[in-house]
């Protein structure tokens, strides 16, 4: 049933609405395994909507969607993510009031080995020192930055297969969004298929392999990061 | 006031208090995990207290006479009874409702709770009648001057304490406690977690449940008697508690809780002479402090909340 064709996350035909708010229409595409594969789009074009899908949040009324021959269609979130998938939200969502400490082993609620639990929190305290210090701060009273480092960090906790990143730089300065896409370059580099929803397209398409292009529900230009760049004016419209 | 005559005030206010702390731990574990009040709970803890009784009945029946296999077998088969009974609410009435309109919920559970204890009201034996809970815990009592300390009282109180400590180190300290407190804080991100979101909710009602079932046993071994009616006011102190304290933390319910009894024996010891109005005065209080702190005494819960 599994052929190469269907390894990584493959996005079949899909419809999601809210309630009776049509958003998505007829979306394909898919996310290689081992690549970095971007989404694009203005705001409000559905990319969100994309990931809400994936995980079974607001599941498709249409369509399929299948990660590493599995298909997640019509799973409850959490059997979503035991099929290897961590997702890094929109807006970071760290559960506030919970510990970095508390909110990292959130990230890996699925795992039950205490052992293998401990080495992983230490590989993301390798990643982010700063956590390690601050492993007992309330997470809410951190800043913008440092929960961006949270929620990646509690990402990882799964050591999952595919990540999906409903655009992680947004709200970071500069400096911090240039170091948060040589994390994701890493983190792929470690073997982690990455689904980047982004609108910061210059830098995405610098670290991506594969591209897509939202508009208005509809996916209106795919093809190669290399591509997708030349044809830059053709979507600049899309994002002003 | 004599010493004596306090003390035996100050016993009887902690045992109100405990009860009351548990019932209101219930409302607000199930207000954190879907952000809804469940006006069954009262009449859940009724069913769990005359489960218990029942349980006991039988027990007789078949010649199983040592009290303390007695004491933790009644315990046991209520707190199973009410936490089965937490899950089924939880299944079939408050996670079909969640995208509804939380007044629906409310509307819902207060119409399962007559249901509860009118249906024991009209199929239990007598059940209109006020039935007599048997002491099973050893009734030896030590009298200092004007106050008795019964053995029995204090192996309540020490009961009670240990279950509190036990929820607090449930709910703090293990890998269940922090899904709980995820699905509390914000249930969507918990779910991507790979959290079960469905059996995190079930569980909360059957622990919030269990526990009203142990109140209502506490009860039962305090007064040496239930009746089908029971829960109303324990429900209501229970909600108000949970309210004062700050609905959907679980400090504020357990404070809450001692607060209402203290204000109950307060309204005692204040007017020896008019000790019915004791709930006047206790609620006239609450109400004082709700115009005072609207959101509860400990409140960043709720204005994180919005
Ligand atoms: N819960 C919801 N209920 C109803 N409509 C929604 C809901 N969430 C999003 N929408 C609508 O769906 C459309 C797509 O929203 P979505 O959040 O997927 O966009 P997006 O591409 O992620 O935008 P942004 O870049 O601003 O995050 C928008 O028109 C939005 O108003
Ligand atoms: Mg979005």
């Amino acid at each position: 049933m599994s052929g190469d064709a269907e390894r990584g996350l493959v996005v079949e035909d899909v419809h999601t609405a809210y309630d009776k708010a049509d958003v998505l229409e007829a979306v394909s595409l898919r996310a290689e395994r081992g690549k970095i594969t971007c989404l694009l789009g203005s705001n409000g074009s559905g990319k969100t909507t994309l990931i809400r899908s994936i995980l079974g949040l607001t599941p498709p009324n249409r369509g399929r969607i299948v990660f590493d021959g599995t298909d997640l269609t019509d799973l409850p979130t959490h059997k979503v993510i035991a099929a290897g998938i961590a997702c890094i939200p929109e807006g970071r969502q760290v559960f506030p009031k919970l510990t970095v400490e508390e909110n990292l082993r959130l990230g890996g609620y699925q795992e039950t080995s205490p052992k293998v639990l401990a080495r992983r929190l230490d590989r993301v305290y390798e990643t982010f020192p700063l956590l390690r210090e601050r492993r007992q701060q309330i997470s809410g009273t951190m800043s913008g930055g440092e929960q961006a480092m949270v929620s990646i960090g509690r990402g990882l906790m799964s050591a999952p297969k595919l990540l999906l990143l409903d655009e992680p730089s947004l709200g970071l300065s500069p400096i911090l969004v240039k170091e948060n896409f040589n994390i994701i370059r890493r983190i792929n580099e470690e073997g982690i298929t990455v689904f980047l929803v982004e609108q910061n397209v210059r830098q995405t398409l610098a670290i991506a392999d594969f591209g897509y292009v939202l508009s208005k529900g509809r996916v209106v230009a795919a093809g190669t990061a290399e591509d997708l760049s030349k044809t830059t004016e053709v979507h600049r419209a899309y994002f002003g | 006031m004599d010493v004596g005559l306090f003390s035996q005030y100050v016993m009887n206010g902690l045992m109100l208090g405990m009860m009351y702390a548990l019932v209101a731990v219930g409302f607000t574990l199930f207000f954190g995990v879907m952000d809804i009040i469940n006006f069954s709970h009262g009449d859940v803890l009724t069913v769990g207290a005359f489960a218990g009784l029942a349980t006991y009945l039988g027990l007789v029946e078949i010649g199983v006479s040592w009290p303390p296999a007695q004491v933790a077998i009644v315990l046991a088969v209520a707190i199973v009874c009410t936490a089965g009974l937490g899950a089924i609410v939880a299944k079939y009435l408050v996670l079909p409702l969640k995208d509804a309109p939380a007044l629906n919920t409310l509307l819902l559970t207060l119409m399962l709770g007559t249901v509860l204890h009118e249906a024991i009201r009209l199929f239990y034996p007598l059940g209109a009648n006020p039935q007599r809970f048997p002491s099973l815990l050893p009734t030896d009592a030590y009298t200092f001057g004007n106050f008795t300390l019964r053995i029995d009282n204090m192996m309540l109180l020490l009961a009670g304490t240990a279950v509190i400590v036990g929820i607090h180190l449930l709910i703090n300290k293990t890998k269940l406690g922090l899904a709980i407190r995820a699905v509390a804080q914000d249930s969507e991100t918990a779910k991507t977690m790979g959290i079960n979101f469905t059996l995190i909710v079930l569980i909360t009602f059957a622990i919030g449940s269990g526990l009203a079932a142990f109140a209502g046993i506490l009860h039962g071994l305090y007064y040496s008697e239930i009746n089908f009616a029971m829960g109303l006011l324990l429900g209501v102190i229970g909600f108000s508690s949970a309210i004062v304290g700050g609905l959907g933390n679980i400090y504020g319910a357990i404070i809450g809780g001692f607060l209402f009894a203290a204000l109950q024996t307060i309204g005692v010891l204040a007017m020896p002479f008019a000790s019915a109005y004791k709930d006047v005065f206790a609620f006239g209080v609450i109400i004082l402090i709700m115009a005072w702190r609207p959101t509860g005494l400990i409140r960043e819960k709720i204005s994180e909340r919005v």
